[in-house]
């Protein structure tokens, strides 16, 4: 066959299967059906959308996220009974679960009813039993341009994935405080037909601010940008800045796109014969399979804030980290009591703001009143916890008989439409405390020590949650390694043991010379002509204590300079153990212990011939 | 009595000189990015984690909290919370071992410089120790007092150091055998849970979790406890 009468069929059986559904969907009923309607994540439904009339309407594919749909067929039925033409065309739909949960999948065709699949994670429940994020309650497409859903001003929409896709945040305000809680609407807009399915909700790209919990069910609506119909998905959330600076702020939202794959028909037979917007038709391409699927993240434009810190000035000692519009009221559970009874003291904190942040000890230590720690219930005004009142609700027992005072409560918040701290009291409450029946544990203060963090049933309380810090800009530090591990860091301990180990070495250079300075006196021996001279004289006196003294001053000097030590120390012992008992020196040094203690008698020829020794052994050690 | 002097002289301006240093490198953003400017400070890592954690974001209050352990490891407040959140979480409310418990004392800044003194104290001591006999008995307790400082420090650095290898898990994330995608998994690490960082290889990180078992997870899917450590071990 040639191809251009290929094409030219193709072209004619796609021409009759549109112009079949379109006459079928002209008027009668729609149907939607899910076969089975509870499946486990990893298997798959068949959602199957009928139309029984004689016309059918261009059907696109649904869109829940959570879910994808992959088209996998259509049927026609023709019936002609008594010359009456009735067509039934029936489009079927693989639909694929991406998470748990119960989905909601809206009618596609006007008329047919939503139907709900449920989606088990294994062979377990789904968790938490009802919708889950993701799914989309309701489902009816509302036609038209979507209108602004609130007072937010509309941002700039940047859209990805080849303009299948587009993330945008509207949100009121760029300037913001720490802490400071601002309603923002994320808004996924999905191309009809372009977009398989989203993959999960948007998500922060970044640690500068935390988003509040995003609504199960964003609201659903159509728009039309350049031309181009769209699908936005809207969730109504706030965000907080946690740290300060300008910071830049963009949401991340995967989903998974169909692509067009080659090959396509956009040229040549069908070139600008009309054909081609047919071809190029989203749901042509899902329909016949010319289109892959694959999965991309799309971002949002990046948004600038100034995030402003908290000033120090004026922040009130009971400041908690609240930062919103808040009014302060209170009130008391009963305005009569027993004595022992526990009353409630209740204070009602509303307005706006984040309310994670608003937090009271309530009362403390007060003389007369035992006083626990209190519950806190929040019940929001809206569907993201921004408008709402906090109440706290603190027992307090009067251990005190008659008419009591229960004190003013403060609460303190930074409002930043004023930009300053703002301090709120309650009003002193009265109540009226009979006294306790006689014999009664309470009665006479028996129960006079307050217990603040003791509940009442005498239990630990739980740990409450610990309030922020006030950072009054000490402390910082440009990384968290501790110094133990930074390299320039490492080498002071090295720097000091060189430098100590320095001093320690010219403090001992110094002792040694000091030390020899002090010995050096001992260390000038005589010369020895001197020697000899003196010597001679006592050997011809005959004197043998004077000669060997003289000799063994002599023989001490110069040992002592040449071991380095002083004079002193070179004693009999230390010249016999370190010369030996042999040594001509030793038995010099024990004869002159000998000739001290002793009468030694020598003859002319001993001297003569010690003399002869020590004069050698002098001469031969001096240093010249 | 110079020697001493000179000794003295020396010592502080070693000490000087390393305090300088020290201001002049914390003056220096070691980490340079330029979308986060390096400045941390406890009790800005505390009130960020309390965000998250009201917020709902357990990973990111466990890595914020964690961070400013570091800096604040005895803060009372921050031991709390970080229980609290750890259990909300169902996660084991301590972490570490007995080193770490016990170790981490004192901010391991502080410990440092005071470890540092310690040395220039127990060094000095002993120098002069020689020199003044009179003094011998207060100088030696001198030179303890200054090496009890220097073990204190050490003692800290020791149980700081498994820090620089910690990550947290910022969502669930599989482990699995081999750093590959694809790859078979062995178990799944919680979000917001502590793991210990053994390799790296590619975009995987091998890991370590607090029952001991080991396994290859996605770098992306885990954040350093010390932003920089990564680079430097």
């Amino acid at each position: 066959m040639k191809p251009y009468a290929l094409r030219a069929l193709i072209a004619v059986v796609v021409s009759l299967l549109l112009g079949g559904m379109t006459i079928a969907a002209a008027a009668g009923t729609a149907l939607q059906s899910i076969e089975p309607s509870t499946i486990s994540l990893g298997g798959s439904a068949q959602l199957s959308i009928t139309s029984i009339g004689s016309d059918m309407p261009a059907i696109t594919p649904p869109m829940v996220p959570g879910l994808e749909f992959l088209a996998v067929g259509q049927s026609q039925q023709v019936q002609i009974i008594n010359g009456v033409t009735s067509s039934k065309s029936t489009v079927t739909y693989q639909v694929i679960p991406q998470q748990a949960g119960v989905f909601s999948i809206p009618s596609a065709l006007p008329g047919a009813e939503p139907v709900v699949l449920t989606v088990t994670r294994g062979s377990g429940s789904v968790p938490g039993g009802s919708a889950q994020g993701g799914s989309v309650q309701g489902g009816s497409v509302q036609g038209g341009q979507a209108q602004p859903s609130s007072s937010l001003p509309a941002e700039s929409t940047r859209q990805g994935a080849s303009g299948a896709a587009f993330v945008r945040l509207r949100l009121a305000k760029h300037e913001l405080y720490v802490g400071e809680m601002v309603p923002v609407d994320i808004q996924v807009g999905a191309r009809d037909g372009m977009v398989a399915s989203l993959n999960g909700p948007p998500a922060l790209n970044g640690d500068a601010f935390t988003l509040s919990k995003l609504p199960e069910n964003p609201s659903r609506s159509e728009e039309v940008i350049d031309g181009k119909p769209f699908i936005v998905f809207t969730w109504h959330t706030a965000l907080v800045a946690v740290k300060p600076g300008t910071l830049t702020l963009t949401m991340d939202t995967p989903l998974t796109v169909r692509v067009r794959t080659p090959g396509r028909p956009d040229a040549g037979f069908f070139s600008g014969s009309g054909f081609e917007d047919l071809f190029n038709d989203p749901a042509f391409q899902n329909f016949f399979g010319t289109s892959t699927q694959r999965d991309v993240t799309v971002s949002s434009a990046p948004e600038t804030f100034t995030v402003l810190e908290l000033p120090a000035e004026g922040r009130p000692a009971d400041f908690s980290g609240a930062v919103g519009k808040f009014s302060v009221s209170s009130d008391l559970s009963q305005d009569k009591a027993g004595e022992g009874d526990p009353i409630t003291l209740r204070m009602h904190v509303s307005g706006e703001g984040d309310f994670e942040r608003v937090s009271s000890s309530m009362l403390h230590d007060v003389d007369g009143w035992k006083t626990y720690t209190p519950i806190v219930n929040f019940k929001p005004d809206d569907e993201i916890g921004y408008r709402g009142e906090k109440i706290f609700e603190q027992p307090v027992i009067s251990i005190q008989a008659g008419k009591r005072t229960v004190p003013e409560v403060t609460f303190s918040w930074f409002d930043p439409t004023t930009r300053r701290y703002e301090q709120a009291h309650t009003e002193p409450l009265t109540v009226a405390i009979t006294p306790a029946p006689a014999g009664s544990s309470v009665a006479g203060g028996a129960t006079a020590a307050t217990s603040p963090t003791a509940d009442l049933a005498g239990n630990e309380a739980v740990p409450t949650w610990r309030p922020d810090h006030p950072d009054n800009g000490g402390g910082r530090t440009s990384s968290l390694m501790p110094h133990y591990f930074q390299p320039a860091f490492m080498t002071v301990p090295p720097l000091v043991v060189i430098a100590l180990s320095t001093v320690w070495f010219w403090m001992r250079r110094g002792e040694r010379s000091a030390e020899r300075a002090r010995v050096e006196p001992y260390m000038m021996p005589p010369s020895v002509e001197s020697l000899a001279g003196e010597l001679g004289e006592y050997a011809a006196a005959r004197n043998a204590q004077s000669f060997f003294g003289a000799a063994r001053k002599a023989l001490c000097g110069m040992l002592a300079l040449k071991w380095g030590v002083t004079p002193p120390e070179v004693t009999t012992d230390e010249v016999v153990s370190r010369l030996g008992s042999d040594s001509e020196i030793t038995r010099a040094f024990m004869l002159a212990d000998e000739a001290a203690y002793s009468t030694l008698k020598l003859t002319p020829a001993d001297f003569q011939r010690w003399q002869r020794i020590v004069l050698r052994n002098v001469d031969s050690e001096m240093p010249s | 009595m110079s020697t001493l002097r000179l000794a003295g002289s020396l010592a502080a301006v070693v000490l000087g000189l390393g305090l300088c240093g020290g201001e002049l490198l914390a003056q220096t953003p070691v980490d340079a990015q330029p979308a986060a400017p390096a400045d941390y400070s406890a009790a800005r890592l505390y009130n960020s984690a309390n965000a998250y954690a009201r917020s709902g974001n357990t990973a990111l209050a466990v890595l914020a909290y964690e961070r400013a352990r570091v800096l604040a490891p005895t803060d009372p407040d921050l031991r709390s919370n970080l229980r609290r959140v750890r259990e909300s979480a169902g996660l084991p409310a301590g972490s570490g071992s007995w080193l770490q418990e016990y170790g981490r004392f004192a901010s391991p800044n502080t410990l440092y410089w005071i470890g540092i003194a310690g040395l220039v104290l127990g060094g000095v001591c002993l120098l002069a120790r020689r020199r003044h006999a009179r003094f011998r008995g207060a100088l030696l307790a001198g030179a303890v007092i200054g090496f009890a400082a220097v073990g204190a420090s050490a003692f800290n650095a020791a149980a700081t150091f498994s820090v620089l290898s910690e990550s947290i898990s910022l969502r669930q994330a599989p482990a699995s055998v081999s750093p590959v995608a694809g790859a078979d998994p062995l178990f799944q690490v919680p979000a917001a849970a502590t793991v210990r960082v053994l390799d790296r290889h590619g975009g995987f990180e091998l890991i370590r979790d607090s029952q001991g078992r080991e396994g290859w997870v996605a770098a992306s899917d885990l954040a350093p406890l010390i932003p920089d450590a990564a680079d430097r071990t």
